[in-house]
């Protein structure tokens, strides 16, 4: 072994403080970008998740200009599940009501809910907003209606069993309403299900609106994530009806409003997440020059007996290597093991949405890379000044 | 090849600047030959240490040329006084001043590592520490074998690469005079067998009988005191 690569270790193994010291500073910046990407990419993805899930699936097909589709969804959905790459396709239609609830006496009103017209059908097979009823079971007849969870507790505790008045306006601006029963209570962890809407029969929702065979929108969901796999089947839809003037949008696009802001904040924490890195290299700086005056005569001795400049040079810069290999390596296994962790727990916070962990290996193995030069770098100054020490320190008689 | 293994020729050191200056050595000259013993000695403040530093290039003269082995150094650059120290001098230090984290091997091991030799390294610095009387010491590290025996191993280490010219500065004034008189003994067995030319710098002249020459520093001038040699060419 190199007479420099054994010095610097033995120098660093024997002082246990420092390179504790210093491999820790380099490790806990590598942790706290970990788990700031098990957190805030968790959530984003969670949400990205949900979003597919419950509102927008893989693709989302809407009308250009209109609000709703004129041309009937079979046309639409029969095309889709003739693609073998399609799990299903569901069609959605939305309308807003005033809501009435009596109950022991009492009675409430809730104005402008949103109202959510489904294929339960389909809807079963596309989506998985069937499996956020905590209680009862979905919409399954013309009267059955889903009642999210804040619409529940708003209208004075609705429960399974009861019975909803809905009073919606129609096209020519004329009222209809409709009695249902309540079949289920509609919530979700983090609310990007229909926790403020309720959910009805799409037929019964269109014949209160006076829009046969209408829909908003058409949910498709593939039978697994392949984000490539919906552009190219979008990009075939919209040119199998070209003039229907329709609209096709994969769950990036659709969910783009939502998630935009929240990307922003990702970066912000990342960076805050480096500025811990960049301070853990101030540690190390100040743990190797305490290193470097403490061996002050050693260092003299060397270049005594001959040493040159760039050998102590690279005495204290291999001491960085070592403390940035050891402490990139002791992060990343750290970091993996949160990871691990979080992902087999289906970690989320105080009944919020469970998070969407991944391992992005690119970014560990950048983020455990950085760590060991940032390591090296930060010990070039004590490095330099370690070379600035001149021989006669080693004839000191003290 | 000439027998002159050093020469020294008006040197002069002056620390500091104005008012504050002190000439620590004033217009030194004299020339050592190949083997021979030397002991400087003088009283403290005397500039003794500053002269072994200009010998072992640790530091530059402010005036005068300091001519090792033929070659004159002051113009030299640092890395090449680096490897003349490494190849032409070794150095014995009032404090041993083995590198702590290595073993008593590893240091002896080290100027022939810095040189860039790795022949046969370990088996020379092996076959030195078995001449000082080190034998069992080999593997321990050096900060756990007491005083004598460090400055034993310091003498080896300073002997590996065969330098031209061995120096040491008050190498026995850290030890009992026992152990002061053992590593006394040593250093000159080692000077008659490896005809090694020592300068060794020292306060108490009455602990290195026998010696070939003693130079006296007062106030920073030389003076040959015990003349055996042929000095003045
Ligand atoms: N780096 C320096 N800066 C300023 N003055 C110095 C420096 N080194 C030595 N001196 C001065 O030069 C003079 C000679 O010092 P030197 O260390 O050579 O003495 P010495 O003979 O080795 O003494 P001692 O026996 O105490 O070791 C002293 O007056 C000392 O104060
Ligand atoms: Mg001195």
């Amino acid at each position: 072994m190199d007479y420099r690569v054994n010095l610097a270790a033995r120098m660093l193994a024997n002082k246990r403080g420092s390179l504790i010291g210093a491999v820790l500073a380099v490790s806990i910046g590598i942790l706290v970008i970990h788990v700031n990407f098990v957190i805030f990419q968790g959530i984003y993805d969670a949400i990205i998740r949900d979003m597919t899930d419950y509102r927008f699936g893989d693709i989302f097909v809407s009308h250009e200009e209109e609000a709703t589709i004129e041309r009937s969804h079979v046309v639409y959905t029969n095309w889709f599940e003739r693609v073998p790459l399609v799990q299903s396709a569901t069609p959605r239609l939305s309308g807003s009501a005033d809501i009435e609830f009596r109950s022991m006496g009492e009675f409430h009103e809730e104005y402008d809910v949103p109202v959510v017209g489904v294929e339960p059908v389909s809807d079963i097979q596309a989506s998985k907003i069937h499996t956020t009823i905590s209680d009862g079971q979905y919409v399954y007849a013309r009267n059955s209606i889903v009642v999210g969870e804040t619409v529940a507790e708003d209208l004075g505790g609705v429960r399974v069993g009861d019975n909803l008045k809905l009073i919606m306006t129609n096209q020519g601006g004329e009222e209809n309403s409709k009695r249902f029963v309540v079949t289920g209570i509609s919530k979700t962890a983090g609310g990007q299900g229909f926790d403020t809407s309720v959910i009805v029969h799409i037929d019964t929702l269109r014949s209160l609106v006076d829009r046969p065979n209408e829909s908003n929108s058409i949910f498709v969901k593939l039978n697994e994530k392949n984000p490539a796999a919906a552009l190219e089947i979008r990009k075939q839809f919209l040119a199998a009806y070209a003039n229907d003037d329709l609209k096709a949008q994969t769950i990036e696009e659709a969910a783009e409003a939502t998630l935009k802001g929240f990307r922003s904040g990702i970066a912000m924490i990342n960076l805050i997440g480096y500025f811990g890195m960049g301070s853990s290299a101030f540690a190390i700086v100040t743990i190797q020059m305490m290193l470097v005056n403490s061996k002050t005569r050693e260092i003299g001795v060397m270049r005594a007996i001959g040493a040159k400049r760039k050998d102590i040079l690279m005495v204290f810069i291999l001491q960085g290597m070592i403390i940035g290999a050891i402490g990139a390596g002791a992060g990343t296994g750290i970091g993996l093991a949160y990871t691990t962790y979080a992902k087999e727990t289906n970690m989320q916070f105080q009944g919020s949405l469970a998070l969407e962990v991944n391992y992005n290996w690119s970014k560990i193995a950048e983020t455990a890379l950085l760590a060991f030069f940032l390591a090296i770098l930060a010990a070039i100054y004590p490095s330099y000044r370690a070379t600035k020490l001149q021989p006669v320190e080693a004839m000191r008689n003290v | 090849m000439s027998d002159i293994v050093l020469e020294l020729q008006n040197v002069s050191r002056i620390f500091g600047e104005g008012d504050t200056q002190v000439k620590a050595l004033d217009d030194v000259s004299f020339k050592i030959k190949r083997g021979e013993f030397v002991l400087i000695v003088g009283s403290s403040g005397s500039g003794k240490s500053t002269l072994l530093n200009m010998i072992g290039l640790l530091d530059k003269p402010t005036f005068g040329k300091v001519i090792l082995d033929g070659k004159e150094t002051t113009t030299l650059k640092d890395g090449q006084v680096s490897q003349y120290r490494n190849e032409k001098l070794g150095f014995v230090f009032q404090f041993a001043n083995l590198l702590p984290d290595l073993t008593v091997l590893e240091n002896v091991m080290l100027p022939q590592q810095i040189q860039g030799i790795s022949e046969d390294i370990r088996q020379n610095a092996t076959d030195l520490l078995i001449k000082v009387g080190l034998e069992d010491q080999i593997n321990k590290r050096s900060n756990k074998i007491s005083g004598g025996q460090a400055q034993r191993a310091a003498i080896a280490r300073g002997l590996v690469n065969r330098p031209t010219v061995v120096l040491a500065d008050e190498p026995t004034g850290n030890l009992d005079s026992v152990t002061a008189g053992k590593v006394v003994k040593l250093a000159k067995t080692m000077a008659k067998e490896l005809n090694q030319t020592f300068i060794i710098v020292t306060h108490d002249k009455h602990q290195f009988p026998d010696v070939d020459r003693i130079i006296t520093i007062k106030d920073g001038k030389s003076y040959e005191e015990e003349n055996t040699m042929e000095i003045t060419v």
